[in-house]
């Protein structure tokens, strides 16, 4: 890492605004209601920023929308068609105030996404994207990402990273494309000290231990690994399930979807992409009714296996980034958390 | 809502539902917690979590029946026996609530006489419930500092619902468990704004705010304020109407009586024989298909309005979406309808008709859009503006004064099974599906969870009939037949079936039956009895 910068709060309107010249900026923002969301500004100075409280969705929704047009298909006769995928044009576009949690989880989904079948949506978007990360000072409720070992700070990941230091931010360039804003508009930073690295470092020590959650991950990752975890757990977890899916939604590294074709004439219609989630029956019912998951507990140990077990073994860490955010839409209280619980046996 | 209103002076639940999780004994009776009420199931759960007891009485074994410290699985249809069973355990072993019997009750001698003419052999022969079992749960209730029941359908969709809720009430007045936090009565409401609707009038024999239409004076006053003169006599049930030969025509706003009402040939009978049928709903239901005009209505995201959700709290919507395809909101609909009948209503916003309603129901006397922008709204009684509303009701004494026992006694079902109809039909309904489907069906996520009516049937009763899982059985009872697929679960009991009645497809309310609860006129959809018959040999 080069020579870190600092950004006076003052001046970081001016430099959202220029920056909103050359990309579509996309910030976490509190609407009219009080609610708090990553969304495209549209005017930087009406924009009400928001840093204080954590986006309630992730970013996932703008790289992997709900649902997306992949392909238009034509039917020339009965006996042929043809079938053309769908190019969606995306402006470069800059995410400012990414959380930790949120920037681990496209690290995930570049993964996912670039390994054997490469998605091309997801990937032309993410070509075309700059990520300007925030640290968390002050862990948010139901936040245990220090437990999954991606935060409350980062240090890598982001073009640019800023940690938060009163009156200024600490500017570190994480990659190639951050250095490039840094060196096009000099004039919005200065040069960080000795001192704004000490005091970055104090502020990560007091973050790591503002958590007000004790989520074990890595106790219930090794016991997953050593198949100790109990089928009692899965059949009290899947008594409380309530299926509605709410946790794969708003997860910012649950990545499964369904395709489906809508027509939209007798001979014309388009392909659609839209997220499902695991844990439904309908995910794994064959077309002739075999439900090979057959239990609703096996459904739910497949989801929780993939986040701590198979993506361990596969990727060297696990898919949850402890955001909480399952915690908080939760209903049933079969959250991550209650399962660490549940599963860690502490 | 007749029973509560007569033994304590107000239908609805007496707590506000976070007050479930700081609950010691939970009992639920007659809901299926998990599927139809869900956001109620999680503080249930979470209460168990920290200890709390639950006991749940319901004949199938429901998935909070399987979270239950004990599950009483009584035969459909027997609640008051059960309750009363319990009740005089209570009785027996000196559990009662002497003082509070004393000093907030009256009409208490007569339950207790009652109660002394019990026999507990007949009881558990009735219900079916083991003595110890229900004893075992008497003492939990009665013994509770904080004990709260929660009901639902299953309680109330009975010939003998009133009499049901009127039990309940009766076991909680008589263990003192009432007029507290974390302690009471709590009537499940199965939609967002059903509270709402009868709160604002929406039953036959009542103004908005419960103001008996039978009342001169709460007539003059709703005549002064509308300037029109008003009925003495109290409107028809819904079951009069939809069963009945005496209406001309019908308007209908959100609702799909052509599913979900009883015996729906008779339904479809009277709905056909209307001169003249307008339909207001999201889209076009079977109901709708029959009308001659349809009116196009806004779903919640293009409206803004209150929504009196079960633990009576007035919460503020609000628009985000401007109306789909030419519909508008129901008071759009109304005030053009009004208008065009002669009656003028000039409001400007929803806002401008709450604050009507602050005007002439009291309970929302205080209950203004302002004051619902923060905070998590406002719950009824809420008398004025300065009145922060309340999140228990009865505190000091009865919303009637003092409270009353209703003595009842146990009431066969209005059809028990026989040789010809030998099993027990209960409906209900599915976690995926709501109602007639108006909604959930337009949804291919929720289709794909549920795609179809399930008939449950035990696998005793399966291997007797010879039919297989999954296989297309045609369900006979007295008024017609449908077909649908089997589903073998232990969750029903050996000699009952249960289905939901979503699906047009195969809709069980033609078999239910329209005999009703004589003072609540609300039909037995929980007891019918059916015969299974093999399609394919």
């Amino acid at each position: 890492m080069t020579m870190n910068h600092i950004l006076k709060k003052d001046h970081l309107l001016p430099l959202l605004r220029r920056l909103a010249k050359e990309y579509r900026l996309v910030a976490p923002i509190r609407n009219p209601h009080g609610d708090t969301h990553y969304a495209e500004v549209e005017q930087v100075d009406a924009l009400d920023l928001d840093l204080d409280h954590q986006p309630q969705e992730s970013l996932k929704p703008f790289f992997f929308p709900q649902q997306e047009t992949i392909a238009t298909y034509t039917a020339l006769s009965p006996e042929a068609y043809t079938i053309a995928p769908h190019s969606a044009f995306t402006p470069a576009t800059l995410y400012f105030g990414v959380r930790s949690c949120d920037l681990a989880a496209i690290l995930y989904m570049d993964v996912v996404f670039s390994q054997g079948v490469r998605e091309v949506h997801y990937l032309a978007r993410r070509h075309n994207s700059l990520l300007v990360g925030l640290n968390c000072n002050a862990p948010f409720p139901n936040c245990f990402c220090d437990a999954t070992k991606n935060g409350p700070f980062r240090e890598m990941g982001a073009d640019l990273q800023l940690t938060d230091l009163g009156d200024r931010f600490l500017v570190e360039a994480g990659r190639a494309q951050g250095a490039a804003i840094l060196a096009r508009w000099p004039q919005f930073f200065g040069a960080a000290g000795e001192e704004e690295s000490r005091k970055q470092y104090q502020l990560y020590l007091e973050a790591r231990g503002g958590f007000q959650r004790q989520v074990h991950v890595d106790s219930a990752i090794r016991r997953l690994a050593e198949g100790k975890v109990d089928e009692a757990v899965w059949q009290q977890l899947s008594l409380r399930c309530q299926d509605c899916a709410g946790c794969a939604y708003v997860c910012p590294t649950c990545t499964c979807f369904t395709i489906m074709d809508r027509p939209q004439s007798a001979t014309a219609g388009e392909r659609l992409r839209s997220w499902d989630a695991c844990t439904f029956a309908g995910f794994t019912r064959m077309a002739g009714g075999h439900n090979p998951v057959v239990q609703r507990s096996a459904a739910i140990k497949n989801r929780f296996l993939h986040k701590l077990k198979y993506d361990v073994e596969k990727h060297g860490r696990p898919s949850c980034v402890g955001c909480g955010r399952c915690l908080g839409i939760c209903f049933g209280g079969t959250d991550m958390a209650r399962f660490v619980e549940l599963a860690s046996g502490e | 809502m007749a029973g509560l209103a007569t033994t304590f002076g107000s239908g609805a639940m007496t707590n506000a539902i976070n007050e479930i999780e700081e609950a010691q004994v939970i009992l639920a009776s007659g809901s299926n917690t998990t599927e139809a009420h869900p956001q109620v199931a999680r503080r249930m759960l979470d209460a168990v979590d920290r200890g709390a007891k639950l006991i749940v009485i319901d004949p199938r074994r429901t998935k909070l029946a399987e979270c239950a410290t004990l599950h009483l699985a009584l035969r459909p249809g027997t609640d008051i026996a059960l309750l009363n069973g319990m009740m005089r355990v209570i009785l027996d072993e000196n559990l009662h609530d002497d003082l509070f019997i004393e000093m907030r009750t009256e009409n208490f001698l007569a339950l207790r006489d009652m109660l002394f003419r019990l026999d507990l052999g007949e009881v558990e022969a009735i219900t079916g419930v083991a003595l110890e079992k229900m004893a075992a749960a008497a003492r939990l209730y009665a013994r509770a500092q904080r004990a709260v029941i929660c009901y639902c359908l299953g309680i109330t969709q009975h010939i003998c619902g009133t009499d049901n809720v009127q039990s309940i009430a009766n076991l909680a007045m008589l263990t003192g468990h009432v007029e507290k936090e974390n302690t009471g009565v709590d009537p499940l409401r199965g939609q967002n704004n059903v509270q709402g609707a009868c709160d604002m009038g929406a039953l036959p024999n009542v103004f908005p705010s419960y103001q008996a239409v039978s009342e001169p004076e709460y007539r003059t006053k709703f005549e002064t304020a509308w300037g029109v003169s008003l009925p003495e006599k109290p409107g028809l049930t819904l079951l009069d109407m939809t069963h009945g030969t005496s209406l001309r025509g019908m308007f209908i706003m959100g609702e799909n009586p052509l599913l979900s009402d009883p015996h729906l040939d008779k339904v479809a009978a009277t709905l056909g024989s209307l001169e003249f049928l307008a339909v207001s709903d999201l889209f076009l239901t079977e109901t709708a298909k029959l009308a001659h005009v349809v009116f196009p209505a806004a779903a919640f995201a293009e409206k803004s309005g209150t929504f009196t959700n079960s633990e009576r709290r007035v919460q503020l919507a609000r628009q985000v979406i401007a109306p789909l395809g030419g519909a508008r909101p129901d008071s759009a609909i109304v005030m053009d309808l009004a208008a065009r009948l002669g009656m003028p209503m000039e409001y400007d916003s929803p806002a401008e008709v709450m604050e009507e309603i602050a005007l002439l129901a009291p309970i929302y006397g205080g209950i203004f859009h302002d004051r619902l922008e923060t905070g998590w709204g406002l719950q009824w009684p809420c008398w004025g503006r300065e009145h922060p509303g309340t999140p228990y009701l009865h505190k000091y004494y009865f919303t009637r004064g003092k409270g009353h026992f209703v003595p009842a006694r146990h009431v066969p079902a209005s059809e028990p099974p026989d040789e010809e109809f030998p099993l027990v039909l209960n409906t209900g309904r599915v976690y995926h599906q709501y109602h007639t489907g108006t909604m959930t069906r337009q949804c291919p996520t929720l289709n794909r969870e549920a795609e179809r009516a399930l008939l449950q049937v035990n696998p005793a009763d399966a291997q007797r009939l010879n039919i297989r899982n999954g296989e297309t059985v045609r369900l006979v009872s007295r008024r017609g037949a449908i077909e649908l697929a089997v589903l073998l679960t232990e969750e029903v009991a050996s000699g009952s079936v249960y289905t939901s009645f979503h699906f047009p497809e195969a809709p069980i309310n033609r078999l239910t039956t329209a005999a009703a609860d004589p003072k609540a006129r609300c039909p037995e959809y929980k007891v019918c009895a059916v015969r299974v018959e093999r399609v394919s040999p």
